[in-house]
């Protein structure tokens, strides 16, 4: 199998509190992969370690992206390499246009890549046909990053960003928290739209509702700050069923 | 000149020092509250010592014919341009707060034997300018501003100074805004170097239903304090809102009193600050509800960011109430650029430095964009941009 990101062995503490504890996981270019576990288990714990999150004190293996380590990489470098996270709860910033943000996120990335950068024009024409395909209504860009959305909208921002930016691993993290159905429905939509068959998706959940509309490739189970199994999509209903408890590790 | 010549003075030598027979009260109210120095209360954390104790060269206040122009300038204390039609006279003020918390009020006055008396009829816009041209100087001049019942005004204010240093700037308005009427002052100051200190020193009387909007931007170098008096008569406002950025080891703020005297007026008291370096802001602001003012509404927020761990930030938010018919809130909260909007903005590429300067910049364009005048907003923003990337070109 040909990996797109690469963990081993990967070891993580918060404060005090060792929560990954020797985590190992491979994802497979163009693949969905979905992690399911239980409250606790690590499950935002892994997406803050990928993305270098503050808060996250590795404390022993690794993790490759394109065949190098990235963990000595700032959050700015791993998001310009193309990985890109949908946070649980995107925060508010005041004061800060989302509009401007967009671009100023879009026009580093071009940057980095050796691009020319979109004028205000440009970037408003591109992001029209993003904001009707989410549903977002047009304000949106014009207010505050964040500031006032509901949880839905919030979401929905966070797909805005992903369609944008075009990451190549992307880490969905509760993206269906808080949505109703026509909100779940615009973000799957949103989601399947960027599944090209290059892009890779490590979808965090604790429900298989999302599941239903993001066809995973692959199941893994996350328990104990360790994946214990991982499986094909069939594993969904047994889970929704036994619950985490009856899995065996593999 | 030296102003420290003043400290312990009594009211005779106060007024030979000053030259002032025949303000007596004044004289007395002065020598009653003495110079200011590092122990008095409303200097308290400013470097006042420092400014007071210094020999200045003295200027020779002799009004000239104000030619017309777009806008007020005012250079070394003298008008030199005004618009066709506002009027613009010298003469000695009669309306002088004789219970102004702040020394230098009196100094200000006592010193400027005549005001310059500026009043507004018609719903307009005026810039004043403020030039300065003289190093180690004493600049001082009072200005006295007043609108007309029921005519809505906004003052532009600026300042431009060019190769001086040493210079004490000690100027202030006397505003009077009339019954159901509105007055705007907008006050940009950026000093790029440190070329001179200023304390601008006034006294704000908003009658009934009428509005003042008093929005300043201080974005300089050196020594700065703006001393506020406001009294609200009844179903009087005042929105106020004080944005600070500092740096290097620059020492500036505001220290306020707004007194509600009247029924159903109301307060709103913004400070955001931004302090890098070894700078020390400073934001001493009292709201006093007296007897009189039932039904009152007094709101007062101060924000402070340290970008540095040698910033200092003096917030000293008050409440003095002494009826319990109102509605009153304030506080304050200092604190360095939040972890998880930082992160955010990283997460999607954008580097730490540009991601502290969007920060940065959102937290004071809160507060610029509530300067509805499109222009002038845009001139406030392009000048703390302006400031704040000068000085933060580079990783600290």
């Amino acid at each position: 199998m040909s990996t797109t990101m690469k963990i081993e062995n990967l070891q993580a503490k918060i404060g005090d509190k060792q929560i990954l504890k020797g985590l190992n996981l491979e994802l497979e270019p163009g693949k969905v992969h979905a992690i399911m576990g239980p409250n606790g288990a690590g499950k935002s714990t892994l997406s803050k370690a990928i993305v270098g999150h503050y808060d996250i004190e590795i404390l022993g293996g690794d993790i490759t992206y394109k065949g190098k380590s990235i963990l000595e990489m700032e959050a700015e470098e791993r998001a310009l390499e193309g990985v890109f996270l949908s946070f649980q709860h995107p925060v508010e910033i005041p004061g800060v246009n989302n509009a401007y943000f967009l671009r100023t996120a879009l026009n580093a990335k071009l940057k980095h890549e050796g691009k020319d950068e979109l004028n205000a024009a440009e970037f408003l024409r591109e992001m029209k046909k993003h904001l009707e395909m989410l549903g977002m209504k047009s304000d949106m860009i014009s207010r505050s990053l964040n500031e006032g959305f509901s949880g839905g909208e919030k979401k929905r921002n966070e797909i805005l960003q992903m369609l944008i930016l075009e990451p190549e691993v992307i880490i969905l993290d509760e993206i269906d928290s808080g949505l109703d159905i026509d909100a779940l429905r615009a973000v799957s939509e949103g989601i399947n739209k960027m599944k090209d068959g290059k892009r890779t998706f490590l979808v965090i959940t604790h429900y298989s509702r999302i599941l239903d509309y993001i066809e995973p490739d692959y199941i893994h189970v996350l328990k104990d700050g360790k994946v214990i199994k991982t499986a094909g999509p069939e594993l969904v209903p047994y889970l929704e069923e036994h619950g985490y408890d009856g899995i065996e590790e593999d | 000149m030296n102003l420290s010549n003043l400290k312990n003075a009594d009211a005779k030598e106060v007024a030979k020092l000053l030259n002032s027979s025949g303000r007596e009260a004044f004289v007395q109210r002065f020598a009653t509250l003495g110079l200011p120095h590092k122990k008095t209360e409303e200097y308290h954390y400013f470097d006042v010592d420092k400014i007071l104790n210094k020999e200045y060269k003295t200027l020779e206040y002799v009004p000239k014919t104000i030619a017309e122009g777009d806008k007020v300038k005012i250079v070394d204390g003298i008008v030199v341009t005004a618009p066709q039609g506002l009027r613009i006279n010298y003469e000695t003020c009669k309306q002088l707060d004789i219970m102004h918390f702040d020394p230098l009020y009196f100094v200000g006055h006592l010193l400027s034997h005549r005001i310059i008396k500026i009043e507004i009829d018609g719903d307009t816009d005026i810039e004043i300018e403020h030039h300065f041209t003289k190093s180690d100087t004493l600049i001082h001049y009072r200005i006295v501003l007043s609108t007309q019942a029921n005519r809505h005004a906004t003052v532009h204010e600026s300042f431009v100074s060019k190769d001086i240093s040493n210079t004490l700037v000690l100027y202030g308005y006397d505003i009077h805004v009339a019954q159901d009427s509105t007055l705007r002052l907008v006050k940009l100051q950026t000093m790029k170097d440190a070329q001179y200190s200023m304390v601008a020193s006034h006294k704000i009387n908003v009658a009934r239903n009428a509005h003042m909007m008093l929005k300043s931007f201080d974005f300089g170098g050196d020594q700065a304090l703006q001393l506020l008096k406001v009294e609200l008569a009844e179903h009087a406002h005042i929105d106020a809102g004080h944005l600070l950025y500092l740096n290097e080891d620059s020492k500036r703020g505001t220290v306020s009193q707004i007194i509600h005297q009247g029924e159903y007026s109301t307060s709103k008291q913004e400070a955001k600050n931004i302090l890098d370096g070894q700078a020390r802001g400073i934001f001493d602001a009292l709201i006093r509800v007296e007897h009189s003012a039932k039904f009152t509404k007094a709101e007062q927020n101060a924000k402070s960011i340290l970008l540095h761990e040698k910033a200092y930030m003096v917030s000293k938010p008050q409440l003095e109430i002494y009826i319990d018919e109102l509605e009153a809130s304030h506080g304050a909260t200092t604190g360095q650029l939040d972890e998880k909007q930082l992160f955010y903005l990283q997460s999607r590429g954008i580097s730490h430095l540009e991601a502290r300067k969007i920060l940065v910049i959102a937290f004071a364009n809160t507060l610029i964009e509530q300067v509805k005048d499109t222009r002038a907003q845009e001139r406030i923003k392009t000048a703390f941009e302006e400031v704040f990337y000068a000085s933060n070109t580079n990783e600290g």
